[in-house]
């Protein structure tokens, strides 16, 4: 009688791996006895988003929880669409990446991302309803919110010292009498503002409460013609007058942080994680670095910031899905998602998890203009737009080169009508 | 051509010599020569097949996408949309393909009257000059040449920066201060200039160098003559020289168009195509439509038209080339 029930355990336990072996060939490998041993995740996260400490802690949770391996792969902003379309058709493609909330839908529109209703309904039902936004999709959960992120100003106390400056400024006008004043007095560079710093310009646009673009019907077309986005591009080329930096190039070519790094520069306009890769370009400037909000045109109320975030989505095509859901379940985790929010200063997915920027001089600066904040169209017609050449940051461009707004705004509104009406 | 009659006995050569030294007991001469008839063509193989594979396929291909409708989600999700002819229609249709076409023509006849007219004038300095400066020049040709594409578009970026690029310090130095900050990078004419100097720069060695091996061909007996004739300087380059290099400077011309019409990497590198997309040659706009605004049907379809227009503009070079051989050869 016992020999028969060890044999029939032994049957039913053979059964199981076998069943187990079933669903690893159903192109979704399960956990077996070993947990997910011998098994690697491939997470693509965006330079400088997650700082290697995060990284270092969540690789050591996610192995000793389910003993795969994680593979972290830096991923640069420029180009990334191209990079990731190329990635989701292969066979192999990331498991897990970081992507930008402005090109989701685009993305959930293509089919290239997993559906995570199942990991909203565990752990996100707290998630920020305004920053999960652009994870739906047609009714459907296609990424999870991670972060998100307004610019600053970033400063030299030293140059501004040097300038005779006591106080921070509150006011626009403020601001640029201080740059005004850097310039004459000392002979740093006031303010390196490339003339392509695209996603501040969308910052002003919200600022003066109108958009890039205008609904004609049913589809979307420019409003570069508008004047309120004049005025908002006056004000971006009034500041970047007093800039040496190229008009035609964005504030990674070359990195920002790295000119500031070398000290001869008053502010820059930037993320907070910006400062990082500045100390790590110069550890000399860390004792020198401040933050404030970017002043607006009245003191009660700060300039207009473009809400830039990133999600992080599953693969459709991955193989690994339920190894990639548990990474998420780590990484957004109160834990880790209170980790990355103290170490880069940038706003986590829930509410209750704030109080981690408490102590934080970036994150504190650019927390009053949040509330201010907005993002480019939230919709699949939007990723077009973004691809190189860009016709926002050619009208940019054009209009710091001595064209009139309006006659910039004709000149790329073609472009920009095209890529909007673009054949998804 | 001269050159030519100087190349070494080909197959049938080779065929006699092994038929006659047929041993017994090997295969008898009339199958050595059947076989030996195969050899050329058996040489050939490896020659054709890297090609096939290698160009073939991926032209094969690019022709099966241009009929496509391929996007971001058809990429993602593999499914294939037949759409006739309707990215063709779409490119020709448009003004924006023509005006890359006329400014890829114009671009390309700018480039190559440069090189070949710097590249011969080195070329005949080359075959002048006495023989530890003709190594030294040749040593900086070869250099020039021998640095890869990417590396010396690279190294042109840094000369040509506007903040800390040495080609605007030295301008400012030399008293053109409104140069100190210039962005070469910020208009259609200045990104054509910076380009336009890198490609003559690169393709100047392979002129340079193809022509002085031509003027080492002629014999010095012709100068001799046409000076008991009372030629001068001028008159014997135009009635020794000039045809004998003839052939060589259509070759070049030929090889020095293809070069250019498809030099994407310079152009690309440079500026993107920019500023405003003003810059974009055809492989330019093939790509920037094509992968970066994710059209990738569209862009095959445009990479098929750029080498039609580069077979037609090349198939009026190669007539000549092949026209001037006959009549050598008759002449002959």
């Amino acid at each position: 009688m016992k020999r028969k029930l060890i044999s029939a355990i032994g049957i039913a336990g053979m059964m199981v791996s076998i069943a187990a072996c079933g669903g690893g060939e159903d192109t979704n490998d399960k956990a077996g006895a070993d947990g997910y041993a011998g098994q690697t995740l491939t997470v693509w996260v965006m330079d400088g988003s997650s700082p290697d400490q995060w990284q270092k802690d969540v690789t050591a949770a996610f192995e000793k929880k389910t003993k795969a391996k994680v593979k972290f792969e830096i991923q640069q902003w420029n180009g990334i669409q191209q990079k990731l379309t190329t990635a989701l058709s292969e066979e192999n493609p990331p498991d897990v990446f970081e992507i930008g909330n402005t090109q989701t839908p685009a993305y959930a529109k293509t089919g290239g991302l997993a559906d995570l209703a199942g990991l909203k309904s565990e752990i996100g039902a707290d998630w920020t309803d305004s920053l999960n936004n652009s994870s739906v999709f047609d009714g459907k959960q296609y990424a999870a919110p991670w972060y998100f992120a307004n610019r600053v100003v970033i400063y030299n106390k030293k140059v501004w010292a040097d300038a005779g400056i006591k106080e921070l400024p509150k006011t626009r006008d403020e601001f640029y009498a201080d740059l005004k004043q850097i310039g004459e007095k000392t002979d740093a560079e006031p303010i390196y503002l490339p003339g392509q710093n695209w996603y501040h310009f969308v910052g002003l646009t919200v600022g003066e409460g109108t958009e890039l673009v205008k609904k004609d019907g049913d589809k979307y077309v420019s409003n570069l013609a508008d004047p309120k986005v004049a005025a908002a591009m006056q004000t971006y080329k009034k500041f970047q007058a007093l800039s040496k930096a190229p008009k035609d190039k964005d504030e990674s070519t070359p990195q920002q942080s790295e000119v500031f790094a070398k000290g001869r520069t008053g502010a820059f306009i930037g993320m907070g994680w910006e400062a990082g890769t500045a100390i790590q370009a110069n550890p000399e400037i860390e004792k020198e670095i401040g933050y404030f909000t970017i002043p607006g045109a009245t003191a009660d109320k700060p300039e207009g910031v473009f809400l830039g975030g990133s999600n992080l989505a599953v693969a459709a095509g991955s193989k690994k899905q339920e190894l990639a859901q548990e990474f998420l379940k780590i990484a957004l985790s109160d834990q880790f998602e209170g980790q990355l929010a103290k170490l880069n200063g940038v706003i986590p997915n829930k509410e209750s998890l704030q109080t981690n920027l408490t102590g934080n001089a970036a994150a504190e600066a650019a927390a009053p203009a949040a509330a201010g904040g907005g993002t480019t169209p939230l919709i699949p017609e939007w990723a077009a737009v973004e691809n190189a050449p860009n016709p926002i940051k050619t009208y940019m461009t054009a209009v710091l080169n001595g064209k009139s707004p309006a006659a910039a705004a004709e000149q790329v509104e073609d472009e920009f009508n095209k890529r909007l009406a673009q054949q998804q | 051509m001269t050159v030519q009659t100087e190349r070494p006995p080909s197959g049938p050569a080779d065929v006699r010599k092994t038929a006659g030294a047929g041993e017994p007991g090997g295969p008898t001469p009339r199958a050595a020569s059947r076989a030996g008839a195969f050899a050329p063509y058996l040489l050939l193989l490896p020659a054709c097949a890297a090609t096939v594979l290698l160009l073939g396929w991926p032209l094969l291909k690019d022709v099966l996408l241009s009929f496509q409708n391929l996007n971001m989600a058809q990429l993602i999700q593999h499914v294939t949309e037949w759409n006739g002819v309707d990215n063709y229609k779409d490119v020709l249709t448009g003004e924006d393909f023509w005006r890359v076409t006329l400014r890829s023509i114009l671009f390309t006849a700018a480039n190559v009257v440069l090189i070949m007219i710097l590249g011969a004038l080195v070329g005949l300095l080359l075959a002048r000059l006495g023989r530890r400066m003709r190594v030294t020049l040749l040593v900086g040709l070869v250099l020039a040449w021998a640095m890869p594409v990417v590396a010396a578009t690279t190294v042109y970026q840094w000369l040509f920066a506007q903040r800390f690029g040495v080609v605007n310090w030295v301008l400012d130095k030399l008293g053109w201060h409104s140069m100190a900050d210039y962005s070469w990078t910020s208009s259609q004419l200045s990104t054509f200039f910076v380009v336009t100097v890198l490609i003559v720069w690169q393709s100047i060695p392979f002129v340079a160098i193809n022509l002085y091996a031509a003027t080492t061909t002629i014999p010095d007996e012709l100068y001799e003559a046409a000076a008991l004739d009372g030629a001068g300087a001028w008159q014997s380059f135009t009635t020794v020289t000039l045809p004998f290099l003839r052939p060589f400077l259509y070759a070049t011309t030929f090889l020095e168009i293809i070069w250019v019409f498809k030099a994407f990497v310079q152009v690309f590198t440079i500026n993107g195509g920019g500023p405003d997309r003003l810059t974009e040659i055809l492989p330019v706009y093939a790509y920037i439509e094509g992968v970066g605004n994710q059209h990738y049907g569209m862009g095959a379809a445009i990479a098929v038209l750029t080498i039609l227009i580069l077979l037609v503009i090349s198939a009026y070079y190669l007539r000549i080339v092949l026209k001037q051989e006959n009549e050598e050869e008759a002449g002959l």
